[in-house]
């Protein structure tokens, strides 16, 4: 039977499609990139074509990169972490007060994650054992760990830190930035966990529903506590990155910010807040979106606050897109076209969907050149949308009348 | 008696009292009248947030975008303000609401009719109030001269030698609470807030109701820009930056659960008057101010962890009580 659904294909290999590849959500970001290139090109070519633009444009959106890569799984669990920036200068200001101390570089640095990882895992352990809200962890997390920093630091700043921090923020290998290569690395092996290891699967697991997680045998408490450790080490990396960018200093109220930067990249590839949903690849290409926009719209002489206010419209114009889907756009078509009659959609769906079968026999008539049984067939199309109008005009009629009944009760009591 | 010693407000009383006499012992001068009147104007702003911010987590929502509104409608108030001198401050005063409330309305529609996720869809406007902030006072500051103190008044002015800014709280506190507690529209926040499916099975729009909760936040946080602009007589783009964090901590503080549907204006009451003897009290000892955001992130974690500890306590209370847990 044609259009009913039980004819349903159960087979887990799509296949490539080429029309399905180029609308997907990865593409659309590589065109917005491409987009966006094209803009800087034509509007500022003289300083788009000149050796060095590019470079310093990467150099400068990717001292967030890490973050992003580690934000992910987070908000794939249905979680958010905005302690991120917080634990990454805790951990830049413990490696640069051991290098105060005349510790190798070595041990000093594996220090700072080692304590970024320590606040990912105070993180995880308040989310996965307390059960307490993400949000408000790492909202209180985020000023206790900078309150640290501020308790310790005070007023001062930190300048010792190894030589090659600043190589990662401004030195380019050939025509290639360092910091790039190291991004893209990361990037892969990060996909690889997500997408080609059993741990990958069970986050999107626990992300979609935590409870037929625990039933089916997987720990949600230890997920839990890998993902938020596993950001907490990011935000180590991302330390180094940013200390390396920011010219080899800390201080106490740097780096203001960069967690929703991280999120609103996230968010911008296409993972879903909700949790369960999205790809590694999106967020890798929107980190470079959000750094040619953010440098993009510089050279286009806006200045850095009002940037903000497209930072805010682009998340949420995004986050909009996302959520139109088929449901979405048959409530609409409810609500407007068929005065919210559910006769009247079930009618009109029924009939579009003969419509649909009559035309794939036109189609094949076409081929075979029988063209006595197109007329007819297109005469009975005509005649069920007559049919279809004339008694969607007639139920809607009964339900005026039903209204204007009710009403009239109501009033008369 | 039991049920009074097992309420929230009786522990949170008892913390304030170790609290006052902790600070009464350290810093003796803060029971002077001046230092309390003092210390009551300067936490009214963040009492003003707290209460917006506490209609919306009682949907089960939050809103992070709240300082940026104040920055918003405290910035165009004061330009506003400063051009024309001879507006009464009554105008300003309604008309910091009415804008306070659209920004507010924005961030409603986008999540209750658009079914955006609150935290993310606040987090675009923080960055859209906050920037149309800047474009609005295109990076001037205002300071005290500039000001005329028919606007100031509105913050400053004194009846029966208490500020009018605390006045403001406190009836806003009370006519909220009285909406929240007492009205249709206020128990149809906290039903969606407890349960979004079964209050949506007895009819009440879920859209509609976060419409307007949120709504009622952005109008405080409004009437905070105005407010704030006057009372401390300065106004910049930058200002009240991440006073919304010390505003969600005051809920949570004050027993509100962060997911929505329990908690008490009572409670936020309590909240404010703690948060603002602990922020007084650590910058009156020397040395001690670098402390202040590290305490304040400290004493939220441990607030809520009690929360979730009582109310897990409660639950299985609950089940022993029906023989269910042996």
């Amino acid at each position: 039977m044609p259009g009913s659904n039980y004819d349903r294909d159960l087979s887990v290999k799509e296949g490539f499609v080429l029309s399905k590849f180029l609308v997907k959500w990865e593409m659309i970001l590589v065109y917005i990139l491409v987009l966006l290139n094209l803009i800087l090109a034509v509007f500022r070519s003289d300083l788009f074509f000149q050796k060095g633009t590019i470079q310093s444009i990467i150099n400068a959106g990717l001292d967030v990169s890490p973050l992003v890569l580690g934000m992910v799984f987070i908000l794939l669990l249905g979680d958010i972490d905005v302690s991120v920036a917080s634990q990454m200068i805790l951990g830049g200001m413990v490696t640069g007060l051991l290098m105060d101390k005349g510790v190798p570089w070595v041990i000093a640095v594996i220090c700072g994650i080692l304590i970024c990882m320590v606040c990912g895992a105070f993180n995880g352990f308040c989310v996965a054992f307390i059960k307490m809200p993400a949000v408000i962890t790492t909202i209180s997390t985020s000023m206790l760990y900078r309150g640290i920093v501020e308790i310790i630091l005070g007023e001062n700043s930190l300048k010792n830190f190894p030589k090659w921090y600043n190589k990662i923020g401004w030195f380019n290998v050939g025509p290639i930035p360092l910091s790039m290569i190291l991004f893209l690395i990361m990037g892969v092996i990060f996909c690889f966990i997500l997408h080609r290891t059993p741990f990958g699967r069970k986050v999107y697991i626990v992300g979609n529903n935590p409870t037929c997680a625990n039933y089916s045998g997987i720990s949600v408490f230890k997920i839990k506590m890998e993902v938020f450790i596993l950001m907490g080490f990011m935000a180590g990396i991302g330390s180094i990155f940013f200390i390396g960018r920011m010219g080899g200093g800390v201080s106490s109220s740097m780096g203001t910010g960069y967690e929703m930067t991280a999120i609103a990249c996230a968010v911008l590839g296409g993972i879903s807040t909700n949790g369960g949903k999205g790809k590694m690849y999106g967020p890798i290409i929107a980190t470079f979106i959000m750094a040619f926009l953010t440098y993009t719209l510089g050279l286009l002489g806006v200045d850095p606050n009002s940037k903000k206010i497209f930072t805010g419209v682009i998340l949420i114009i995004t986050i909009l897109i996302s959520t139109i889907n088929k449901q979405m756009i048959k409530d609409i078509k409810l609500r407007t076209l068929y005065h919210s009659n559910k006769n009247i959609e079930a009618l009109n769906d029924r009939t579009n969907e003969q419509i649909k079968d009559l035309k794939k026999q036109i189609a094949a008539c076409r081929k075979s050149g029988k063209s006595q049984e197109i007329s007819k067939l297109q005469g009975q199309i005509a005649s069920l949308k007559k049919e279809c109008d004339a008694e969607s005009a007639k139920l809607w009629e009964e339900q005026k009348a039903d209204e204007a009944r009710a009403k009239a009760r109501y009033s008369a009591k | 008696m039991k049920k009074l010693l097992r309420s929230r407000n009786t522990g949170l009383i008892v913390v304030l009292l170790i609290l006052l006499a902790a600070a009464k012992i350290l810093t003796p001068t803060l029971f002077t009248k001046f230092m309390l009147i003092n210390t009551l104007q300067n936490n009214a702003i963040y009492a003003l947030l707290a209460v917006g911010e506490f209609v919306v987590i009682l949907t089960g929502g939050i809103d992070i975008s709240i300082a940026s509104q104040l920055a918003f409608v405290g910035i165009i108030c004061t330009k506003i303000s400063c051009a024309n001198p001879g507006v009464p401050g009554i105008v300003f005063f309604i008309f910091s609401i009415l804008l306070g409330a659209l920004c507010g309305a924005l961030n409603g529609f986008l999540v209750g009719y658009l079914h955006m996720v609150p935290m993310i869809c606040t987090l675009g406007t923080m960055y859209i109030y906050r920037g149309l902030a800047f474009l609005v006072s295109g990076g001037e500051w205002w300071f005290a001269a500039k000001y005329v103190d028919s606007y100031r008044w509105w913050a400053i002015g004194k009846v029966f030698g208490i500020p009018m800014l605390v006045w403001w709280v406190v009836l806003i506190m009370i006519v909220i609470g009285i909406f929240l507690g007492f009205t249709a529209p206020g128990r149809r926040i906290y039903a969606i807030g407890t349960s979004r499916e079964s209050s949506a099975v007895a009819g009440i729009k879920e859209p509609k109701v976060t419409f307007y909760a949120f709504t009622i936040c952005g109008a405080m946080a409004g009437l905070a820009g105005m407010l704030n602009t006057a009372n401390y007589a300065i106004g910049y783009y930058g200002m009240a930056e991440s006073f919304e964090m010390t505003a969600i901590a005051i809920c949570v503080l004050g027993g509100t659960a962060i997911t929505g549907g329990k908690g008490r204006m009572d409670g936020v009451a309590l909240g404010v008057i703690i948060m603002a003897v602990i922020n007084s009290f650590i910058s009156m000892i020397p040395g001690m101010s670098v402390w202040q955001k590290a305490l304040q992130g400290g004493i939220i974690i441990v607030a809520v962890a009690i929360n979730y500890f009582t109310e897990r306590s409660a639950e299985r209370q609950a089940l022993r009580e029906r023989g269910a847990l042996i």
